[in-house]
């Protein structure tokens, strides 16, 4: 039999031609090698279930590192000229898909744009290129007695600008809220290749120290738009006072990358100064959800996080022991953690430490320390460091990261509502591995959004072994099956209270908005006239709505009705 | 065909619609500088329905439509400049859900603010409300208009209160954004498909769409300790305001002149419940300024729902420090004046006895821009110049500065007061004042009036863009035609 080969498309001679004239033979290459090494998106399962179908269609035919915003004007530019697709990229670590679509596609890698322009002291603001992650953001910023306000789990070598146009959660939302409360300004070369920038930085002689621009806002279009706008070259980022010294207590480096190496000296440091974390476990959920709302509404606290099956994840050092540690319940089913910091004195931390002593003596909660289960709060060290800035995550020993079922809400509904939906997908087709059965026999990954504990996000995730892809196609049904169910349930924007859609789930689910999809397939336009940037990501261009295909228009439809919605027809 | 006065009736019933001559001259016009304009017909409406009802309509006889929900706004928003329709929202005035487990309201578009903080308070919660608003300013256009509320200075209170909301799209089709989205219960406000949808219908001036109900945050009414520090100029201002919002102290922030100090404090003004205003006697008004310095920051530290008198202290205790250290006054009260305490303790929940200052020539032109702090003395300084060279008294002039999000920027007011018969002459210098703080970097980021073109035409590629959104979701350019950069 004739092996299947995984040949990706090649780009016209003309085009590619026209693009190396952009940037130099140096930084634009179509070597299968160097193109695979540089557009991996590392937890993207469609497109690990592309590769074990031999399915080229999410290898671009090209990658191109431009050094600057006019570079990657030139190269929008080229593509519009030439209708080429071109997808933007920082990391990789995202869970969309690379390009979804046979034709020859750009890979824009934006890694040689990667420098700290400037940090403003009295904007309380840092300027960065599109590759500058929270690492250096907040390196330079703490000498100055500032930092931005948190980092993401999926590591601090995440990039500010694909944030901006994706997510940004951290353990710290509970005070600075999300990446997108805290952007002052893009530079986005549209989809069409304008130059857009945002906030008052937009106006000519103005400074860029205030995030909304003249009349209605634009960042919020780009904000979430997973890429589909076009490739932000240049963030602002607000500054928040940092009272925690010059630089971060980092553990020591040189981890090997060995799967089997446990040592967690390199894992673990302390907290920084005039931080403290207070850990806290519950007898049960109600008592749990109880003392996240009394603290939420006291209104301290930089953090407020209940971390669940996370911890294995997070402080473990192998699979082995992750999974371990998951199957033995060596970590408190419910707990949560708050994060305290004297911003404007020391004494701060001890009324705020007095605080959360009342709640938990009024919730019947139980402080872990050296005295109440000193073992557990070893293996949490972890998260003195991470709740600042992520060092561990990608390690992240759990499998591959296959998708989310994110509900964002009171911390009541919330919980509960994602507890439900879960273990409704859980119990419909399974789970990969024992892990993913986090937040239904245990507390789900909360997170406290805002400083009033209003509202907040939580997150039940699958992490199916790429290897296999039958477990690859389990964890999607799970993932889709929550997102339709809560939508169908009536319970938000989806199963991701972020508010960032991912496709398919976005076209074919007209209760949101309701048609949100309508208005947006029209925004799209607007920033992407010729429907080529991050093809098939977050909103269907329209040739990409009708040519979804029918069998997985079908499979969409039977998931619909298994949730008692009406099949939708194009 | 022409929208029919009867197709109107049919929708809101026939005594809610008004073309008569007093009606529609009430609504030509309001206190600021934009020209009048007659619409051609004001409807009130009582539900969502009719407003989509009429918008579908508007559609398909290309009649413009400019929402309406207290006229209050003050810089013309809401004259319907090219005639056409006005929806009035006024007796959609419900607060539709308080809920006080997750501390927030969800409002209709005719609610005022005095109307939800009386209702709060009495149940012992705030509203966070800007300085200087009309008490029966509609809260839902407020916020959208992206009015700063006092507590702005805290990065937890300021600029992002808005939860849920829902919208009439300008074809008619009914919108909403947050949790709400698939039509459950509300509660958080990202979403549908981006993060902070809500934001592009903000500063629209109906532009965009018509929002009729709007989640807001609220929280318990906290209790609080008022200080003032007296300083002789805004240069010696700007260091220890920013120490003091660095440290994170106080909530509520506010740095005034003597005139509007003054204008505040003065027991013979009451706030007038219409603008313009009927001008008043000055006498005490001069006394009481000759009494204050010239300008004073106000500070207050607040404590929060546990352990209140404890978070005062602490705070307090770094507040002294930073003035200790700048060596300057931190007092509890004002010299020479008695209840300056007590207005400022009200003033947190209901600011707006500044509105007074209309007493002194019953029109204000106001300067209302953002800046970095390091700017602030220069701008004021510049306005105040360019105001005395055109011929302005120039100790006839109010300013407030309020310090944004730990003070990474200041938003400010400088007014211009005049009397009927000065209008005309303060409206052209107002003009040239406006466009000398914007050469000078002074960012005018709700663009009203006469100031959307001169802020548009330093902000192409943003223009652009905004022209394509309207293009792309108002096609028959019906919503608000002519304001913003939306000039046909
Ligand atoms: C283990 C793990 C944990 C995670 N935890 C969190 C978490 O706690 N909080 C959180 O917010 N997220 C989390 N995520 C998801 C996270 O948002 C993404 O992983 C993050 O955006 C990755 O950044 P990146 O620089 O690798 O982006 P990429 O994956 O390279 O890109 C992200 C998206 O933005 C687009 N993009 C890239 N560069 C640009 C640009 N310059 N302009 C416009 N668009 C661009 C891409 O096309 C893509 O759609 C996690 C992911 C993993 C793997």
């Amino acid at each position: 039999m004739e092996k299947k080969k995984c040949i990706p498309n090649r780009l016209p001679p003309e085009v590619y031609k026209a693009l190396e004239n952009i940037v130099g033979p140096e930084y634009i290459s179509q070597d299968r090698a160097v193109v695979e090494c540089y557009s991996k998106f590392c937890v993207d399962s469609t497109g690990a279930l592309k590769k074990h179908a031999k399915d080229p269609s999410n290898i671009p035919a090209c990658i191109i590192l431009p050094g600057s915003t006019e570079e990657v004007q030139a190269i929008v530019h080229v593509c519009n000229r030439y209708k080429t697709k071109f997808i933007p990229f920082t990391n990789g670590m995202i869970t969309f898909n690379g390009p979804a679509t046979n034709e020859p596609t750009v890979c824009i890698h934006v890694s040689r744009m990667n420098r700290v322009l400037d940090v403003d002291e009295t904007t309380m603001s840092a300027r960065l290129e599109a590759f500058a992650d929270y690492a250096q953001v907040q390196a330079d910023a703490m000498k100055k007695g500032l930092w931005n306000g948190g980092s993401p789990l999926a590591t601090t070598l995440s990039k500010l600008s694909s944030q901006s146009a994706f997510a940004g959660v951290w353990q710290t939302d509970h005070k600075y809220g999300t990446l997108g409360r805290n952007i002052v300004s893009i530079k986005l070369v549209t989809a069409g290749g304008d130059i857009l920038v945002t906030g008052s930085d937009t106006v000519a002689g103005v400074d860029d120290f205030w995030e909304y621009g003249p009349g209605p806002d634009l960042f919020s279009l780009v904000r979430g738009s997973g890429g589909t706008t076009g490739i932000v070259t240049e963030i602002v980022v607000k500054l928040h006072a940092w009272p925690g010294g010059k630089s971060l207590p980092e553990p020591p480096a040189g981890r090997p990358s060995i799967p089997t190496y446990a040592d967690p000296k390199h894992d673990t440091g302390p907290a920084p100064d005039r931080y403290r974390l207070l850990w806290i476990e519950f007898p049960d959920f109600e008592s749990e959800l109880a003392a996240l709302r009394k603290i939420g509404q006291a209104c301290i606290g930089q953090g407020l996080n209940a971390t669940g099956v996370y911890n294995a994840y997070y402080c473990s050092q192998t699979q082995d022991m992750t999974l371990e540690r998951v199957e033995n319940k060596f970590f408190p089913p419910y707990n949560c953690y708050v994060i305290i910091g004297g911003v404007t004195s020391e004494k701060q931390i001890a009324y705020e430490e007095a605080v959360v002593r009342d709640i938990i003596a009024e919730t019947g909660g139980t402080f872990l320390n050296d005295a109440h289960k000193a073992d557990v709060i070893e293996a949490l060290a972890p998260w003195n460091l991470d709740c600042i800035r992520h060092v561990t995550g990608f390690r992240m020993n759990r499998h591959s990261y296959c998708g989310s079922n994110i509900l964002g809400g009171p911390v009541d509904t919330v919980a509960r509502k994602t507890r439900q939906v879960w273990s409704k997908a859980i119990e419909t087709f399974g789970e990969t591995y024992v892990t993913d059965r986090g937040g239904m026999d245990d507390t789900p990954f909360l997170y406290s959004s805002n400083h009033g504990g209003r509202f907040w996000l939580t997150e039940a995730d699958v992490y199916p072994d790429q290897t296999k892809p039958e477990l690859l196609q389990k964890g999607q049904a799970l993932v889709v099956c929550g997102i339709i169910n809560t939508i169908a349930d009536k319970y938000g924007p989806g199963a991701n209270g972020l508010g960032v859609s991912i496709e398919p789930v976005t076209s074919f689910m007209p209760e949101v908005g309701p048609n949100a999809h309508l208005l947006f397939r029209g925004i799209r336009d607007i920033f992407d006239p010729n429907g080529l940037c991050a093809p098939g990501r977050q909103i269907f261009s329209k040739q990409e709505y009708e040519q979804f295909p029918e069998q997985a228009l079908a499979g969409l439809n039977k998931m619909r009705q298994m949730h008692g919605l009406d099949p939708v027809e194009r | 065909m022409a929208l029919q006065k009867s197709d109107i009736e049919a929708i809101v019933g026939a005594g809610n619609v008004a073309d008569d001559d007093a009606t529609i001259a009430a609504f030509s016009s309001d206190q600021s500088a934009v020209a009048p304009r007659r619409p051609d017909m004001v409807a009130y409406v009582q539900s969502v329905e009719q407003i989509q009802n009429i918008v579908k309509l508007a559609n398909e006889t290309l009649t413009p439509v400019t929402p309406y929900s207290s006229g209050l706004n003050l810089h013309g928003a809401a004259i319907a400049g090219q005639g056409g329709i006005i929806i009035n929202m006024s007796r959609m005035n419900k607060i539709l859900a308080l809920d006080e487990d997750n501390w927030y309201v969800i409002i209709e578009p005719g609610v005022t603010y005095e109307q939800l903080q009386n209702h709060l308070v009495s149940k012992g919660y705030r509203i966070m409300v800007p300085f200087g608003v009309p008490p029966g300013r509609s809260v839902l256009t407020s916020y959208l208009e992206r009015d700063p509320v006092m507590a702005a200075p805290s990065f937890e209170h300021g600029n992002f209160l808005i939860m849920d909301t829902e919208l009439v799209l300008p074809n008619g089709a009914l919108f909403k954004t947050g949790n709400w989205t698939s039509g459950g219960e509300p509660g958080a406000p990202a979403g549908p498909i981006r993060n902070s949808l809500f934001r592009m219908w903000t500063a629209a001036q109906g532009t965009l769409g018509i929002m009729t109900k709007m989640g807001l945050q609220i929280e318990p009414i906290p209790q609080r300790k008022v200080f003032f520090i007296p300083l002789h100029n805004v240069a010696c201002a700007v260091k220890p305001l920013k120490q003091i919002q660095y440290r994170e102290i106080g909530t509520e922030c506010l740095l005034l002149n003597n005139f509007n100090l003054a204008a505040m404090l003065n027991d013979e003004w009451t706030v007038p419940a219409d603008f313009p205003a009927a001008p008043a006697s000055t006498e005490r008004f001069t006394a009481l300024r000759s009494l204050l310095p010239p300008w004073v920051l106000i500070v207050s530290v607040n404590g929060l729902p546990r352990r209140s008198a404890e978070k005062i202290a602490y705070e307090e205790e770094a507040l002294r420090q930073v003035c200790d250290e700048a060596n300057i006054e931190l007092l509890e009260t004002i010299p020479n004046i008695s209840g300056a305490a007590q207005l400022f303790e009200s003033e947190m929940l209901r600011p707006w006895s500044i509105l007074k200052k209309f007493n002194f020539k019953g029109h204000v032109r106001d300067l209302t821009f953002k800046c970095p702090v390091n700017k602030v003395d220069e701008l004021i300084e510049i306005a105040s110049k360019t105001s005395c060279d055109g011929g302005y008294n120039c100790t006839h002039i109010g300013v407030y500065v309020l310090p944004l999000e730990r003070a990474r920027a200041l938003h400010c007011e400088i007014d211009l007061h005049c009397l009927m018969s000065e209008a005309a002459t303060v409206n052209s210098l107002w003009l040239k004042v406006s466009e000398a703080l914007m050469n000078a970097g002074a960012y005018f980021d709700r663009p009203y009036g006469a100031w959307a073109p001169m802020v548009y035409g330093r902000a192409a590629g943003y223009s652009d863009m905004l022209r394509n959104l309207k293009k792309e979701t108002d096609p028959n350019n019906i919503m608000n035609p002519g304001k913003l950069c939306f000039t046909n």
